[in-house]
C-alpha cells in the first residue's frame, strides 16, 4: 500500500509543526547558533575589505566582497545541514529503534526538521540584509527575477546535496564512533573549496579546477555566484547545475547503499 | 507458513562482530593496528510461536538476549539466521504496511519528544500512520480514558513523572490500534503503583482488541499478573518455553512447608521430613518433595508439636533462578569456557544499552553470576 500525497503532505507538515515547535523552546540556543553562523563570513568581510582598500583583489572591489559574503551568509543558513551529529547520536545511542518502528523512513523526519529550521533562518537573513542594504548600497543586488529565481533553485539543489552529505556521514556511525570527525574534516575542506573563505575565482587556478569536478562549491559558491550576478554565462550556469544534479544523484547513491549496508550491521544498542 | 499464528521464530540466530580492546597504552596502540575481533552470539537458535490474543512473558538476565530477539521480530535487526514471521510478513522486509500492525514501547527509549507536550508526540504519529479524523479521535478518547491521562497531555514531557511518561508513551504508541505489542521493560523503573497502572492497562487491551502481547520485564510481579506462558532465555539460548506453573513443577518440583511450632525442636528432628532451610524460634521451613508432601505433612503433624502448617510453592523469582543457575553449572561442569566469554560479551554490548541498572537480572531472585563486561566495541 502507497501512502497518498495528502498523507505525506500530513506528516511533513506535523513533522515540520513539532520542529517549529522544539525550536521554539530553544530559541536563545538559535539565536546564538544563527550569530556564529553569520559571524564568520562577517569576519572573513572584514578581512577582505580590509585587503581590497580602495582598489581591487582579482577583479573584486570592496562592494562586491561585501555583496559576496552577505550571500554567503544567506545561503550558508539556507543550506546548513546538521544531521550528521543528530543521526551519529540516533545510531549510538539507540535512538534509531523506535524510529525504524514506524511506518516512516527516519529520512524524513530529518528533511522536515531542515525545512523547518531553514525557512525560519532565511526569512530573518534576508530581512537583515534587506534593513542593511536600505542603507549601505554596497550590499544591494539588482533585482532580476530571473536570476533571483535560478538563485533560489541553485539554493535548493544546494541545501539537497549539503543534507544529504550531512545524513550520509552520519550513517557512518553504523561503522564508526568516528562519524562527526569525518564530518568536522569536511567542513574544514569546505571552508576553502566551498567559497566560505573567499570567492572560488581567487583560489590558485590547482585548487579551483580541483574543487570544480568535487560536491563542495556547488553547495555554496554556485548559488552566491549566481544571486550575486558573478556567474553570468549562460555556459556556465548550465554546467554548474549539471554538476548539482551529478552530485545529488550521487549522494543519493551513497545514501541508499551505505542505508542499505548499515542497517543490516545495526546492533541496535539502547534498547 | 505461520498456520495463524501471530509470532513464528524459527532458529533464529544473530551474532555481533566486537572488536577486543585490551587495557593499558599499549593494548590501544596495538588495536589501531592489529585489531582483534571475536564472534558475539547474542541470540542462538530460538524457535517458538505465539499465537493471536496470547500474551507471553519473556524472561532473562541482562544481555541473555531479550532484547535483539524482540529487535528481530520487529525488523530492526538483520537476522544472522533463522526466519521470522510476525503478522504474516517478514519483520525484515514487511515495510510500513508491516509497521502499521506492531508497536514496539522500549522502557528505556521513549519516543515522546521530550520538550513538548504528550499531545504533540500523538497528533505527530496520526500524521505518521496516517489516521482519519474519526479513527483518531476514537483511539485518543479510548486511551486517554484506559491509561488517565487526561490531566497530563498538556504538560511537557520533562515535567512528567516517569509512570505519567510511561503511560503516555503507550498511548503514542497504540494510537495506530496494532495487533501485536512488544513491550520491552514496559515498567522498568516505576513504582508500584504505577506498575499495577501499566499492567492493567495491558490485560485490557489485550482483552479488548485480542492483540498479542510479548513482554519483557525485570519485575516478576509483570510476568504473573500477566503472561501465563513464558519463554525463558540466557545465553541467547530459549532455555524454557512453556507455562509459569510448570516451570516450576519442572526445575524446582518441591513444596515449602511452614510451621509454627508449639517449643522449639532440634534441627535434627526436623531434618527427618525433609531439608530445613529456615529454623528460628518456633518458626521452621522445610522443603519437600511434591510427591512426598501429603506423608510428610501428615508423619510431621503426629510426630512434632505444630500449632499451625502451610504448603506454599517456592516464589517464581526463586524457580527462574535456579532454571538460570542450573544452566551456568552445567556449562561450567561441560567446561564451555567460550559460550562462557561469549555470555560476558554480551552483557556487556546490551548492557551499554540501558538495563545495567539491575544486574540480577530478575528483580529479588539470587543473581546469576553476571561477571564485569570486557572493554569492548560493536565494530
Amino acid at each position: 500500500m502507497t501512502d497518498s500525497l495528502r498523507t505525506w503532505a500530513r506528516r511533513y507538515g506535523a513533522l515540520i509543526r513539532a520542529g517549529w515547535m522544539v525550536d521554539v523552546q530553544y530559541r536563545a540556543a538559535i539565536v546564538i547558533w544563527l550569530i556564529l553562523g553569520v559571524a564568520q563570513p562577517a569576519i572573513t568581510l572584514a578581512v577582505w575589505w580590509s585587503v581590497a582598500g580602495g582598489g581591487d583583489v582579482g577583479g573584486f572591489g570592496q562592494a562586491d566582497f561585501a555583496r559576496y559574503f552577505f550571500a554567503v551568509m544567506l545561503i550558508d543558513q539556507a543550506t546548513l545541514a546538521w544531521d550528521v551529529w543528530y543521526i551519529d547520536r540516533w545510531i549510538r545511542e539507540g535512538e534509531l529503534n523506535f524510529r525504524l518502528a514506524r511506518p516512516m523512513n527516519p529520512l524524513h523526519e530529518a528533511i522536515a526538521d531542515n525545512i523547518a529550521y531553514k525557512g525560519k533562518s532565511v526569512v530573518l537573513i534576508a530581512l537583515v540584509w534587506f534593513l542593511i542594504a536600505v542603507f549601505w548600497p554596497a550590499v544591494r543586488l539588482p533585482f532580476e527575477p530571473g536570476r533571483l529565481g535560478l538563485a533560489a533553485l541553485a539554493t535548493v539543489l544546494a541545501a539537497a546535496i549539503r543534507f544529504l552529505t550531512s545524513y550520509v556521514n552520519g550513517l557512518l556511525a553504523f561503522w564508526t564512533t568516528r562519524a562527526t570527525a569525518i564530518a568536522e574534516l569536511q567542513w574544514g575542506i569546505s571552508l576553502f573549496l566551498a567559497g566560505r573563505i573567499a570567492p572560488l575565482s581567487l583560489l590558485p587556478p590547482a585548487v579551483a579546477s580541483v574543487a570544480g569536478v568535487l560536491w563542495f562549491p556547488y553547495m555554496i559558491a554556485f548559488p552566491v555566484e549566481i544571486l550575486t550576478g558573478t556567474l553570468t554565462d549562460t555556459g556556465a550556469i548550465l554546467r554548474g547545475f549539471g554538476w548539482q544534479l551529478f552530485w545529488l544523484a550521487a549522494w543519493a547513491v551513497a545514501y541508499h547503499f551505505v542505508w542499505t549496508r548499515g542497517r543490516r550491521r545495526y546492533g541496535a544498542v539502547g534498547g | 507458513m505461520t498456520g495463524g499464528a501471530s509470532i513464528v521464530a524459527e532458529g533464529l540466530s544473530k551474532t555481533y562482530r566486537v572488536k577486543v580492546r585490551q587495557a593499558g597504552l599499549a593494548g590501544a596502540l596495538g588495536a589501531i593496528f592489529r585489531p582483534r575481533y571475536r564472534e558475539v552470539r547474542a541470540v542462538e537458535d530460538v524457535s517458538f510461536r505465539i499465537e493471536p490474543g496470547e500474551i507471553v512473558g519473556f524472561l532473562g538476565p541482562n544481555g541473555a538476549g531479550k532484547t535483539t530477539t524482540i529487535k528481530i521480530l520487529t525488523g530492526l535487526l538483520y537476522p544472522t539466521s533463522g526466519r521470522a514471521e510476525v503478522a504474516g510478513f517478514d519483520p525484515w522486509r514487511g515495510g510500513a504496511p508491516f509497521k502499521r500492525r506492531i508497536a514496539l514501547v522500549l522502557g528505556n527509549k521513549q519516543q515522546l519528544i521530550w520538550d513538548l507536550p504528550p499531545e504533540e508526540t500523538l497528533l505527530l504519529n496520526r500524521a505518521i500512520y496516517g489516521l482519519s479524523d474519526a479513527e483518531y479521535r476514537r483511539a485518543r478518547e479510548e486511551l486517554v480514558d484506559s491509561l488517565d491521562i487526561g490531566g497530563i497531555l498538556d504538560k511537557p514531557v520533562r515535567q512528567l513523572s516517569q509512570g505519567e511518561r510511561m503511560r503516555c508513551e503507550l498511548a503514542a504508541a497504540l494510537l495506530h490500534r496494532p495487533e501485536l505489542l512488544f513491550l520491552d521493560e514496559p515498567t522498568l523503573g516505576l513504582d508500584l503503583g504505577a506498575q499495577e497502572a501499566i499492567r492493567a492497562f495491558v490485560r485490557e487491551y489485550n482483552r479488548r482488541h485480542g492483540a498479542t502481547v510479548l513482554l519483557t520485564s525485570h519485575y516478576m510481579a509483570d510476568v504473573t499478573a500477566l503472561a501465563p506462558r513464558v519463554l525463558i532465555i540466557n545465553r541467547g539460548r530459549l532455555l524454557y518455553d512453556g507455562g509459569l506453573a510448570e516451570l516450576a513443577d519442572r526445575i524446582a518440583p518441591i513444596k515449602r512447608l511452614e510451621l509454627v511450632l508449639e517449643r522449639e525442636v532440634d534441627r535434627a528432628d526436623l531434618e527427618r521430613f525433609g531439608t530445613v532451610t529456615v529454623l528460628e524460634d518456633h518458626k521452621a521451613t522445610l522443603e519437600v518433595p511434591r510427591r512426598d508432601v501429603a506423608r510428610a505433612s501428615a508423619r510431621l503433624l503426629a510426630a512434632l508439636p505444630v500449632a499451625d502448617l502451610s504448603i506454599t510453592d517456592p516464589p517464581i523469582e526463586e524457580v527462574i533462578a535456579r532454571a538460570f543457575a542450573g544452566e551456568a553449572t552445567e556449562g561450567e561442569v561441560n567446561g564451555t569456557g567460550a559460550d562462557r566469554e561469549a555470555a560476558d560479551a554480551r552483557a556487556g554490548t546490551e548492557a551499554a544499552g540501558g538495563h545495567a541498572g539491575d544486574p540480577s537480572g530478575v528483580d529479588g531472585a539470587p543473581s546469576p553470576a553476571t561477571p564485569a563486561p570486557p572493554r569492548e566495541e560493536v565494530e
